[in-house]
This record gives C-alpha cells, structure tokens and sequence, in this order.
C-alpha cells in the first residue's frame, strides 16, 4: 500500500472541479483509492463522496492506494495534488 | 400495497429535467474546459435567463451532496444514477454570495422542488458565466440516450434521458 499526505493549498478546497478531475484519475486505475481527513473516508472514484468531505483550504488529506498498479497511481496522484489542491 | 403498480409503471429510461428556465445547450457550451470536456461527467448545460431565479432538482431523488457555497449539488435517484448540478463558472469564488438555500445533504426531493435560489444578474455581473451543468457524474454506469435541445422550464421541460448499462458493458 502506498500512502500520501498533502496540506491543501487550494484556496477554495476539494471543490467540484478538482473533485472530478481526482475522480477521473483515479478511475484510471484499478487500485483501490481512498481519500482520507480527519474524521472521515471516501473512495477516490466516487464524485459526490469526495464532494462531502468537505475538504478546505488548510485541511490534512491522505490519500491510500491499494492494488496493483499503486506505484504509477501514486506518482499520478502526487502530481495532481501539487498541480490542483 | 402500491408495489404492484409501481413496479409495473416504472421506465427503463430515466429522464433528467431542466434545473432553470433558459436555453439548453450541449455540454461542449459550456465555457470551462473541465466541463466541456466531460471531466465531471457528461449531460448538457443551460444558459439561464431573467435575473433572481430558483434552480430546482433535475430528478427525483436524495440529495447526496450541496457544497457550502451552494453554487453546485448533487441527487442521486433510485436507480443510481448520480446527476450533478454546477451553476456557473467558477462561481465557487463567490463563496456563497448571491446564493441561497434551505436544503440539506440527506434530504429526499422530487424532480422540480426547489434547491437553490440564485441571483443570476449579480453573477453576471461579477462577471462570471452563468452556464449551469447538469450531468450524470457516473457515466460508467449509465448512457445519456437522447439530448434535448430548445427553450426549457425548470422542472417541466427535459434535458437528457438516460439508460443504465448492461452488467457487461460496466465492467
């Protein structure tokens, strides 16, 4: 299992526009994507789960991928992270 | 002891209404690469017309989500389909600003109540695009079949039918 921890940068969080581009990425892989704060889990795959976590500006977020293709997820989720959160 | 009819009355296809009463345009309208593209999921989008006006659930069904900004939302329905509403352009910058609702995440609606009121003059004037997405954002499981295009009325007119996909065809 590979894990990534990120600060959000992004003034206005995990809003509907990253949330689905995150959905999209991760979508891509068969691994299993699960996205992480403080007190709650969503499936990377799944839009309006993201959508309420409700993820702001500030906010510690891991992302765990699990499977067999978690190395280039990984390295494709980092990118997202710096690129849109 | 309704089961029976319901049961027997219910359609293979889904259909998706009109959020706001404007003109209907396909999502490739729409002035954000994100949603022109499909990212979030695919459907149509609406170009709203008069000034403070409600934008009203496109289906029947659970509200799954509404951001805290109350610029975009989420229904999903009974038989699964995730249908998403966007309105506007990078209206997340608004922080809220000339938007306004009583609804909650968990709550049940039918196609037509209203969601959200918006004050569509203000956002234009802000000058952002008022373009409202409405898409089913779990597209892998379900195909638009039929787009609608023409004058629509929130709630009333339709924007797109759906049909959910074989088993095979999910995979």
């Amino acid at each position: 299992m590979k894990k990534i921890t990120y600060t959000v940068t992004e003034r206005n969080g995990l809003h509907a526009r990253p949330a689905g581009i995150l959905v999209k990425l991760c979508n891509e892989f068969s691994s299993e994507i699960l996205i992480s704060t403080i007190n709650q889990v969503a499936s990377g795959k799944k839009l309006f789960a993201l959508m309420n976590l409700c993820v702001k500006y500030g906010d510690e977020i891991s992302v765990s991928i699990s499977g067999i293709d978690e190395d280039t997820a990984a390295q494709v989720l980092q990118e997202f992270l710096y690129r849109h959160l | 002891m309704h089961c029976f009819f319901k049961k027997r009355l219910q359609p293979k296809s889904g259909v998706v209404y009109a959020t706001q009463t404007g003109e209907l345009l396909p999502i490739e309208d729409m002035p954000d690469a994100v949603f022109a593209e499909k990212t979030l999921g695919d459907g149509v989008c609406v170009l709203p017309s008069g000034n403070k006006i409600k934008v009203v659930s496109p289906v029947s069904g659970v509200i799954s989500t509404i951001a805290d900004s109350c610029h975009a939302f989420g229904v999903t329905t009974k038989d699964g389909a995730e249908i998403m509403v966007h309105v506007g352009v990078d209206t997340v910058e608004l922080n809220g600003r000339f938007f306004w609702t009583r609804k909650r995440a968990g709550q049940t609606v039918r196609a037509g109540d209203t969601i959200l009121h918006t004050d569509i003059a203000a956002i234009s004037a802000a000058g952002l695009s008022t373009h409202t997405a409405i898409l089913i954002a779990n597209k892998e499981k379900f195909d638009i079949v039929e787009i609608f295009t023409g004058h629509v009325l929130a709630g009333e007119t339709p924007v797109f039918r759906y049909r959910k996909k074989s088993t095979e065809e999910a995979q």
